[in-house]
């Protein structure tokens, strides 16, 4: 089979996949070296396809043949879908074309498995040993794991990548079990576990030679490093009933018990030959949206999965979470912007996380009005009845929640034309 | 913009209109030095862009020494202030914009004299600072991501040749970006402004780019082999399921397609997606393909690996 003709199924059956980072490696430089690429921690979206997803890597599977039989997964044993493999050099020498001429920032290596679990990983290491030993390749690798491998494996990949992912795929032990049956939550985790160990240590060696630099200034003699960029998974949603709440809650689990940079949210794709259990039509794409939404809160502005959701079910479609914590601890509001800790500051909608810093910023020299939220491009319409500035008080306040919601959400009103 | 504060002007000899002009961000910050040690109110000064000095009759040239009236003490501002100025010098003004001397002199003559809110974006000022600072830094992002190379057929291998159109000025940060990425590949980027070559050790810088560069960036990217392999992988690792043009069309502009070699792609994709092949993540030319089911095997566990 031909290159081009491998490329096409096998980029084709990695597109499942969500994550796309390319950030968070260290700063690497190929200025006046051998050998090619960089890295500076940021990443960089080369192209845009027309799902409005972002091109930073080369995201292929090493090949779609698949011993598994993962009913949501297009390339389980059972899918009469086309086939291919790449050899190791096949991969490197796409990587290397594309990375020249600036179309990716680096490598994202996944696979079936085939013949067995070290196999299989042992192949991919391969692929990113070839990159960085022989061709002196620094840009970014990110590296599946295949959670049932040798943990001597999993050791070597991240020494070669900037991050490693093990997939969870789905957010509770019992989905797993109907959907994945030849896959385990215990080994799952065990493989994040040792990924986290891993990563703790690197970091733990790099602070020591912080403190007291070995005396040769030969990098192999520092503290090696091992997967830098962090670890992170996906998590499939709408291929069962599992709801928001769950899936927060387990995304919750794992960023505390793996340190994990990022969960990323799939909505389940509709594939060929769905098998029998699995849903007709793909969820609504608003619903993975508000789940990043939400996800993003927790991570990054100190929300708890239960202060998003209550109770079981789903968040809402209609409004965005921050908005309907908000609408929903109304005892809360309005924050007075000249007083309130940033902390609460960050709670009022329609204030992201870099005005509050500003205003802060802002408050040390004067008093705050309402029309420095104009200047800032806050979301005024939004904001309005949670805000206390110096010359301003909201009028809203008195009115209750439900009425508040329904004229943020009210579609405009239809202009009257004279006839 | 804001009303000019018109306070003080009196506190300061002089009220004369002045001409001053500047090539650079060097030659601006020389010039505004003088002028701030000089005591001169923005409101008096009309600011050119270049070197040659145009005398306006009622003008009195501030490019010629100025007479330091009081014996002022040099003007320090924090040097990330400094930064931020020179950044927003990149931005090219529009039409009607202000431009960019003017802004940036309003801006220092406050700082100069301890207004830190000058800068901060809920001021009038700050704010179109800010937003010159941010314009320029997602132009020097546009150019990391969407300039592409394509290997230099004049030149032969291990050098590339890229054409960009970038918004503001911004070629000096793609290239010192595109050295760290390339190593000791030689490579050339040319842009209807300027145009700069790295040897592997050095940058050369030309004001105006060579006219034959354009031509040649053209012929290295119709010529480019790999440039098919590209192309599929783009329409691959599309998934027409999930239909998005507003996001996509935000984060990457439509200016650029032109120059991407899957820019003509992505209309037929589209299309494609809306007609019907929407359905499937999978791409239509996949699923045409024979398929093959795989018996149920057995893992060698790590044992008998
Ligand atoms: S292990 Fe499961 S999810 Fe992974 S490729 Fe095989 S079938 Fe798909």
């Amino acid at each position: 089979m031909e290159l081009i003709d491998k490329l096409s199924i096998l980029a084709d059956a990695a597109k499942y996949d969500a994550s796309c980072a390319s950030s968070g490696a260290p700063k690497r430089s190929s200025r006046g070296k051998a050998g090619v690429g960089a890295s500076d921690g940021m990443g960089i979206c080369h192209s845009f396809t027309p799902d409005g997803r972002c091109v930073s890597l080369l995201k292929v599977l090493m090949t779609n043949f698949c011993l598994f039989d993962c009913q949501y997964c297009v390339n389980r044993r059972s899918s009469n879908i086309p086939r291919a493999r790449f050899t190791p050099e096949e991969i490197v020498r796409l990587t290397l074309s594309f990375y020249r001429r600036n179309t990716i920032s680096g490598l994202f290596l996944s696979s079936g498995i085939i013949r067995s679990s070290d196999y299989t990983m042992e192949q991919m290491i391969e692929v990113a040993r070839q990159l960085r030993e022989v061709h002196e390749f620094r840009g970014y690798i990110h590296l599946k794991a295949i959670p049932e491998a040798d943990p001597k494996l999993l050791e070597q990949a991240g020494r070669y990548a900037d991050r490693l992912s093990a997939n969870v795929e789905l957010p509770t032990l019992t989905s797993l079990k109907t959907l994945a049956p030849e896959k385990e939550l215990g080994t799952i985790h065990s493989a994040m576990g040792q990924i986290r160990e891993g990563i703790d240590a690197a970091n733990d060696d790099a602070r020591a030679d912080a403190r007291h630099p070995p005396r040769s200034a030969n990098p192999k003699r520092q503290a090696p490093r091992y997967a830098p960029g962090g670890q992170s998974t996906q998590m499939i949603v709408g291929a069962d009933a599992t709801d928001d709440r769950t899936i927060l809650q387990s995304a919750q689990q794992l960023y505390r018990s793996f340190r994990l940079k990022r969960v990323y949210y799939s909505a389940f794709s509709p594939i060929p030959e769905r098998p029998a259990g699995l849903p007709q039509a793909a969820p609504p794409m608003l619903r993975e949206h508000r789940l990043y939404q939400a996800d993003f809160l927790i991570r990054t502005y100190g929300f708890q999965a239960e202060e998003i959701l209550g109770g079981p079910g789903n968040l809402a479609l209609d409004i965005d979470p921050k908005l309907a914590w908000a609408l929903n601890h109304r005892e809360a509001f309005p924050v007075d912007l000249n007083r309130a800790e940033p902390g609460m500051i960050g709670r009022v909608p329609g204030i992201g996380l870099r005005s509050v810093q500003r205003l802060v910023e802002l408050r040390r020299h004067r008093k705050i009005r309402f029309q420095d939220l104009v200047a800032l491009r806050c979301r005024l319409e939004t904001l309005k009845p949670f805000v206390i500035t110096q010359d301003y008080r909201p009028a809203d306040a008195a009115r209750d929640s439900q009425r508040l919601r329904e004229t943020m959400t009210a579609p405009e009103p239809a202009q009257l034309a004279l006839i | 913009m804001p009303g000019i504060d018109m306070s003080g002007i009196n506190s300061h000899a002089g009220t004369a209109a002045m001409v001053a002009s500047a090539v650079d961000f060097d030659a601006w910050r020389a010039r505004a030095r003088e002028l701030l040690k000089a005591g001169v109110h923005p409101a008096r000064v009309t600011w050119r862009d270049g070197s040659d000095v145009c005398d306006d009759l009622f003008a009195e040239s501030a490019d010629a020494p100025q007479p330091v009236i009081r014996n002022a003490p040099a003007p320090r501002i924090a040097r990330a202030h400094l930064q931020t100025l020179q950044r927003a010098a990149r931005y090219r003004p529009q039409g009607h914009e202000l431009g960019r001397w003017p802004l940036l002199y309003q801006t220092l003559w406050r700082l100069s004299r301890g207004d830190e809110t000058a800068l901060n974006a809920a001021d009038a000022t700050g704010a179109e600072v800010q937003r010159r600072v941010h314009a320029v830094k997602r132009e020097a992002h546009h150019m990391h991501a969407f300039l592409r190379f394509h290997n230099d057929v004049e030149t032969g291998d291990e050098s590339f040749i890229a054409w960009f159109e970038p918004a503001h000025d911004v070629l000096d940060l793609g290239a010192e970006h595109f050295a760290d990425r390339l190593g000791n590949a030689r490579f050339r980027i040319a842009t209807p402004q300027g145009g700069v070559e790295w040897d592997g050790e050095r940058f050369t810088y030309h004001a105006s780019c060579p006219v034959e560069w354009h031509a040649r960036a053209q012929a290295a990217a119709t010529a480019d082999d790999d440039r098919t392999l590209w192309r599929t992988y783009f329409v691959s690792t599309f998934n027409p399921a999930r239909l998005n043009h507003k996001v996509m069309t935000q984060h990457m502009p439509q200016r650029f397609w032109r120059h991407l070699s899957e820019g003509d792609l992505i209309p037929a994709l589209e299309a494609k997606a809306r007609h019907g092949g929407q359905r499937l993540a999978q791409e239509a030319s996949v699923g045409e393909r024979k398929g093959k089911a795989l018996p149920p095997g057995r893992l060698r566990r790590d044992a008998d690996a």
